[in-house]
């Protein structure tokens, strides 16, 4: 009984991306679907910095759009065959430079650390505007290629990234439930104790920020093949915000939080717009009201009362016994 | 390179470094003394800029725009912390919850400024005493430039006498130090945050009323301005007001010779600036406090 | 009997909607445009254009009483925007795409007309590639490409400009500031000018503060100014070097876009004299019946005065018809689009014997282009100053320039 209630949100995960496949709504919808799919994965991935080890990070949209840049521009340099190892590679570009970035930001802590992410990913976004003949600046890069048997209707992308995405939370999933995991949970809640029990906080902060960086890389460089193209608007801020967002609105103390938070989003963006163009002030009366009312987000809710999780009770006792 | 060369470009620097200290200072006092990362400070500058532009449609005359758009961006700041911000103070993750809560503040007031005044450019004119340019040997320098600068540096002076000689002064600083103790002696410590959110989105105002002669005046531009900011603060240290003096005229100079040197580079100077400061020290130039490793 | 009449209404309510479809088809056309920011007023400008075009054709008739109808949405970034645009095609059924101001969004949106093969019709983004290396053929434009402008600019430099070597430039960094530079050297290289050029600046784009690239550019004293800023950008930059008279030390050339008429509205009274400057579309030029009658429209219809992005779109609108008049309906693409190759289009900035047409290979109209100067002129308030003094270049020497189009294919690739 305890088990199946543990695996209740995967299969709520299985039922939802996979049933709209049986539903089909569409190829609009289904391409809606993708992009939730993605930017889920962009959100699980934040979240283990965010919601699990505390880490506010603004600059999450470096790593997003290192993952989406480098797997564009492979493709565009020597063909699209190699597409799901050029993904990889971007992914581990961008947990390259989340070393060198992490190295310098995690010496600082709290706002501090918050505003130096987001100075390093305006920095990038900046040259990428720069480096015209390299990136192609504004303009972005198109007609990124898929290779033959994902091309032709969205369904066949979208399976893919399904079962990319798939993978990656799985992975993501165990890191948390890890000794590690608990180990990240710890940091947030009493950074003193991991250190009176012999753990670095630093080092361990530094895996978070590249496995994190790792997987926002893969939602990257999967978006690039989604649309085809890329643009530096993909490391701009408001991504980097957006990913607070979404794991925010869904529940920044659960793993699945961010999954609803990115179809909250999404939804919300594609209905907003289509209505109104002062959607940018109906999302942030929307932000408004999570941030005062529903604090702990979509998933969140039902524990207002004061029980928290048997999840957050573990590393509780973890981190005080 | 001849000596008029390097104080043209000198003043120039000066000129941009002031306006980047009057929204960085406010941004640098909340965050010291409310503890509050405004992401929305630009749009205080924005909003300052419209209730000047409002008061000058009404009575066509630049100070008294100037005197209501600063007061106007104070209230609506004060406001906004009471209803809004206070509720959020010491909350887990609060750096995150903040930021969300401004970031709303950027969407919305933006907005708002698009409904009433429209998406089109709107023009401040620069009042008549200040239209004309002073010759400083060869060297050509706007009256309205120079009067930004005296401004500036009236604010320094201002601030310098108000946080170090005067009661009220040194308790905005003891609350930046010791919020508890402060509220234990019986001092009303959310009404001075609330006044110094207030003062400091007024300064923001300030910034943009005195920008809008120059600039261009539209929705949008607050946006613009914050990220140069938040620069100026990281690298002077967060929550110093000294700091954002200092690192407003290292951006301002830096940048304006380095237009002159290498304008190719001109764009990402000021990160390269930020990085080697943060390289060599971490919290900032002159961070009020180390705030290395727990 | 109450039940049969509720039931009776009933199938009439459901038949209503259906009986007018059938009665009259809608033409739909999805449209994407800046709604905020410094762009928002080209989008806003935009949309009332589309509203006056819209009346205009729907007015005259299409075949089989069709209606035509636009839908607006903001397109805020690349990758929303491509969102929003298969929604277009393949949930509202859209049989056009339309619109967009920014050239980085208009390149990824042609990505998209290419893969469902529907028509995009872009009326306002000027980056030269859409219809030159990234030429597909489902893309047409009908306002001109950074390309026309800046060939155009060479000519004027050449023959009205007398006594000038060096040149310096200045334009925000990004593609469409790079490219113009790019341009208006092959077109001074091509007609065999010799120049130097003395400096490059790049501030970014929206950048608040020219103070020191003014000082900076006034030390390299060029002969001639170059800039290549849009909208809030020039307004800025002229405001801050008025005072430094950096347009007494130097002629100051500001082709694509510095003569748009939001900028001289809001400049007003501080814009500098016998600047050059020329746009896409002036409300005072040509003095045709059609410009001012297009003017006056717009006048009425918003209380302002149209920015020019608004004359590609009441243009763009225009086009669209006319294709589906030809074609008779406006659901065979491929004849659509065979349609609107090489078509003639009378457009409100057409001089007296000219006529507008769509080049059949690139799909990009090809326009007259007007240079003028500023002078005193009132008559479109708020705006103080006006262009005047025009030179027009006809429209054959500017496009198509296969040579060019090889050139920035090897530059920038396909």
């Amino acid at each position: 009984m305890k088990k199946l209630k543990d695996y209740l949100p995967w299969i709520a995960y299985f039922v939802f991306f996979l049933g709209i496949l049986i539903v089909n709504p569409g190829t609009h919808y289904i391409h809606l679907v993708s992009r939730v799919i993605i930017f889920s994965l962009y959100a699980v991935a934040f979240n283990l910095l965010f919601g699990t080890t505390g880490l506010v990070s603004f600059g999450h949209a470096l790593f997003y759009g290192i993952g989406a840049y480098i797997t564009g521009m492979l493709v565009k340099a020597t063909g699209p065959e190699y597409f799901l190892l050029f993904i990889v590679l971007g992914a581990a570009g961008a947990a390259f430079v989340s070393v060198f970035i992490g190295l310098l930001t995690l010496r600082l802590t709290g706002v501090y650390f918050t505003m130096l992410t987001l100075a390093f990913a305006q920095l990038v976004w900046g040259l990428t505007f720069k480096l015209y003949h390299f990136t192609g600046g504004d303009d972005g890069i198109q007609a990124i290629a898929k290779p033959a048997m994902l091309t032709g209707g969205v369904t066949k992308y979208y399976l893919f990234s399904f079962v990319v995405v798939t993978i990656c939370m799985y992975i993501l999933w165990r890191i948390r439930k890890s000794p590690f995991g608990s180990v990240l949970n710890c940091i947030r809640q009493n950074p003193q104790r991991i250190t009176f029990l012999g753990l670095n906080v630093y080092k361990n902060q530094l895996k978070a920020f590249v496995i994190s960086a790792f997987f926002a890389g893969v939602a990257g460089g999967l978006y690039a093949g989604l649309d085809g193209s890329i643009h530096p608007d993909m490391l701009h801020w408001p991504t980097s915000g957006n990913a607070i967002l979404m794991a925010t609105i869904g529940g920044m103390g659960t793993f699945f939080g961010p999954v609803i938070g990115a179809a909250i989003l999404t939804g919300l963006e594609e209905i907003v717009g289509k209505y109104t163009e002062y959607w940018s002030f109906s999302i942030g009366v929307v932000v408004l009201i999570v941030v005062l009312l529903f604090p702990r987000g979509v998933l969140g809710i039902k524990r207002l009362a004061g029980n928290k999780n048997k999840e957050e009770k573990e590393t509780e006792v973890v981190c005080n016994s | 390179m001849d000596f008029n060369t390097l104080i043209a470009q000198f003043v120039s620097g000066l000129s941009v470094a002031m306006l980047l200290f009057l929204v960085a200072s406010g941004l640098t006092l909340i965050f010291g003394v409310v503890n509050v990362l405004n992401f929305a400070h630009g749009s205080f500058y924005l909003l300052g800029t419209y209730f000047t532009y409002q008061l000058m449609q009404m009575f066509n005359n630049f100070w008294v725009g100037l005197l209501v758009g600063v007061i106007g961006a104070g209230i609506v700041g004060m406001v906004i912390e009471v209803l809004f911000l206070r509720r959020i103070y010491g909350r887990d993750q609060e750096g995150a919850f903040q930021l969300l809560m401004t970031y709303a503040f950027i969407l919305i007031i933006d907005d708002v400024v698009k409904f009433i005044w429209g998406p089109e450019y709107k023009t401040i004119p620069k009042p008549d005493a200040l239209m004309g340019s002073l010759n400083i040997g060869t060297t050509v320098v706007p009256t309205y430039n120079v009067f930004i600068i005296v401004v500036g540096l009236l604010v320094v002076l201002f601030a310098w006498y108000f946080l170090t000689k005067t009661d009220k002064g040194k308790m905005v600083r003891a609350s930046s130090l010791d919020r508890n103790m402060l509220g234990l002696l019986g001092t009303n410590v959310p009404m001075i945050m609330t006044l110094v959110f207030g003062v400091a989105t007024a300064m923001g105002g300030l910034a943009g009323i005195l920008a809008a002669p120059l600039r261009t005046v539209t929705p949008g531009a607050g946006v613009e301005v914050i990220i140069d900011s938040m620069i100026v603060v990281v690298i002077g240290g967060f929550g110093n007001f000294w700091g954002a003096l200092l690192g407003a005229l290292i951006i301002g100079e830096v940048l304006s010779f380095g237009i002159l040197w290498m304008p190719e580079l001109a764009t990402v100077l000021t990160f390269i600036v930020m990085i080697i400061v943060l390289i060599v020290k971490p919290e900032g130039l002159l961070a009020k406090k180390m705030v290395g490793r727990k | 009997m109450k039940r049969k009449l509720i039931s009776l209404l009933l199938i009439l309510a459901v038949l209503a909607p259906l009986t007018a479809v059938y009665g009259a088809e809608t033409i739909k056309i999805g449209a994407l445009y800046t709604m905020t920011g410094r762009g928002g007023q080209y989008g806003k400008d935009s949309e009332v254009a589309i509203k006056i075009a819209l009346d205009e054709v729907n007015a005259k008739g299409l075949p089989g009483g069709a209606k035509l109808d636009v839908i607006i949405t903001d397109d805020k970034n690349p990758q929303y925007a491509v969102s929003v645009a298969k929604r277009y095609i393949t949930d509202e059924k859209c049989k056009f795409l339309f619109g967009i101001i920014s050239t980085g969004i208009g390149l990824a949106v042609t990505e998209v007309s290419k893969e469902y093969k529907v028509i995009f019709v872009g009326t306002d983004h000027a980056g030269t590639d859409l219809t030159a290396n990234k030429f597909q053929k489902y893309y047409f434009r009908t306002s001109n490409n950074t390309f026309q402008s800046m060939m155009a600019g060479a000519y004027y430099l050449k023959d009205e400009v007398k006594n000038w070597k060096k040149i310096a430039y200045i334009g925000p960094d990004y593609a469409y500031g790079r490219d113009q530079l790019m341009e208006l050297k092959w077109g001074l290289d091509k007609l065999g000018v010799k120049y130097q050029l003395v400096g490059e600046y790049w501030p970014k784009l929206y950048e608040p503060d020219y103070t020191s690239y003014i000082t900076a550019i006034i030390k390299a004293a060029p002969d001639i100014l170059v800039n290549g800023m849009w909208g809030g950008d020039t307004v800025s930059f002229i405001k801050q070097a008025k005072p430094y008279k950096l347009f007494e030390k130097m002629k100051y050339f500001h082709v694509d876009a510095g003569g748009n008429y939001e900028a001289l509205a809001a400049l007003g009274a501080d814009m500098p004299e016998g600047i050059i400057m020329s746009a896409r579309h002036h409300n005072n030029w040509p003095e045709t019946s059609a410009n001012k009658a297009y003017v006056q429209k717009f006048y009425k219809a918003a209380g302002r005065y149209p920015s020019y992005a608004a004359e590609g779109a009441y243009v763009g609108i225009h086009v669209i018809a006319e294709a589906i008049r030809k074609v008779g309906n406006a659901n065979d693409t491929e004849a659509l689009v065979k349609a609107m190759e090489g078509m003639k289009i009378q457009t409100p900035e057409d001089p007296p014997g000219f006529i507008s047409y769509i080049d059949p290979k690139t799909h990009q109209i090809v326009q007259v282009q007007a240079i003028g100067t500023t002078v005193k002129n009132d008559k479109f308030p708020p705006a103080k100053y006006m262009l005047g003094n025009f030179k027009v270049y006809p429209a054959d020497k500017l496009w198509p320039s296969f040579e060019y189009i090889d050139y920035m294919t090897k530059v920038k690739g396909k």
